[in-house]
């Protein structure tokens, strides 16, 4: 296999991607940068800076698409980055929600209780 | 202690398989053996790793998400759950399908239980599938006949005829779904036929009239009153239910899994 272009992912509507080290660096960077406007003790960012800062390592280290795959484990590389795609757009809605605030109301009581 | 139940349960069906093959007398003579030692022979194994599996998870959400998530708690059948605020539906399932350690895509199921004792009476419940992770998650909230829950198909395109039949079924109203009508009942159907307080023989009754050549409905007439049946059992049905003496363990964002 060694040497031969990919021809397909085997994936509906998921295209072979060519330049999957560019691609992933601009969106981890992209993350990065939105998840980094966020407070500092946000769990979401702690988390979510944690996992992005590895793979972007795993990136940068390793320039054998098919090893990196192997070293991230999450699919076929053109799944990583829709992955990355929805992490970001995800990002960025977090923003306007501000899901680290605190509770918005507790539930009444026994609401969830069961039996009742 | 779980543990070491599990292993000897599983121990004990292998050993009942080998003495199959080799006699019967053996075998009746097993059975009362594992029927002096067992007291419940029916119990389902528990798998530990995937229960600390799925509290572990569950923290991590309500972890990242303090401000929807009222409670997490993982079932006795290995299922998670997390129950949210009404106002939280959009962002934590938003969350829960697009986070890359999730990855929630595919919504399984939507539908709705009624619960008329309650100040919040609809129970709505939302069965996600994670393809990548190969796990499920349950997500639940709840809402009274007048407040509306935000449509979840902006998140999940699945969820379009899930909420028109829970519209129809229960009178759950969904805001800004793309096309909230009935689904399931008739035209011109009156009521929402899953709620508790909904007869059992309905209101109208139709039949095909040969004057006017079509279908009319027409006020429901029994020949006799529905009576009350009193079907309940002077037994205890479900002695697992009592009241707990010790609180279910629920989950608290950043608290430790019990050690056990």
């Amino acid at each position: 296999m060694a040497g031969l272009i990919k021809k397909t992912t085997g994936l509906v509507g998921l295209a072979v991607s060519h330049n999957a080290h560019e691609r992933l660096a601009i969106l981890y960077s992209k993350i990065l940068g939105s998840v980094q406007t966020m407070p500092q003790d946000a769990a979401y960012r702690k988390y979510t800076e944690q996992l992005i800062k590895d793979r972007l390592q795993h990136v940068e280290t390793e320039p054998d698409v098919q090893k990196l795959e192997e070293k991230i484990n999450c699919g076929q590389i053109e799944e990583v980055i829709f992955q990355a795609e929805c992490e970001l757009a995800l990002s960025r809605k977090m923003l306007t929600w501000k899901p680290w605030e605190p509770l918005i109301e507790e539930p009444p009581a026994n609401q969830w209780k069961w039996p009742i | 202690m779980a543990a070491s139940l599990v292993r000897f349960v599983r121990g004990g069906l292998g050993r009942s398989i080998n003495v199959a093959r080799s006699s019967c007398v053996l075998q009746q003579h097993k059975r009362l053996q594992s029927s002096t030692s067992d007291t419940q022979p029916t119990v389902r194994p528990k798998d530990a790793v995937i229960h600390k599996q799925l509290a572990a998870f569950g923290e991590y959400v309500s972890e990242m998400l303090p401000k929807y998530i009222q409670q997490v708690q993982v079932t006795c059948y290995d299922e998670l759950e997390v129950m949210i605020h009404p106002d939280g539906v959009v962002p934590v399932l938003t969350f829960l399908r697009d986070h890359t350690n999730a990855q929630f895509r595919n919504m399984i199921d939507l539908t709705a239980v009624d619960i008329p004792t309650r100040q919040n009476r609809f129970e709505i419940v939302y069965n996600l599938l994670s393809l990548r992770y190969n796990s499920r998650i349950r997500v639940k909230t709840y809402t009274d006949e007048l407040t509306p829950v935000d449509s979840a198909v902006p998140v999940h395109i699945a969820a379009n005829w899930y909420e028109r039949e829970v519209w129809d079924m229960f009178g759950v109203f969904f805001a800004n779904h793309p096309d909230l009508r009935r689904i399931l009942t008739d035209y011109g159907f009156e009521g929402h036929p899953f709620r508790k307080d909904f007869p059992l023989s309905g209101y109208v009754e139709v039949r095909y009239d040969d004057e006017v050549k079509r279908v009319v409905a027409e006020p429901l007439e029994l020949s006799q009153e529905f009576r009350k049946f009193d079907l309940n059992t002077p037994w205890e049905v479900f002695p697992a239910h009592r009241e707990a003496k010790e609180a279910a363990p629920k989950l608290e964002a950043g608290e430790t899994p019990e050690k056990k």
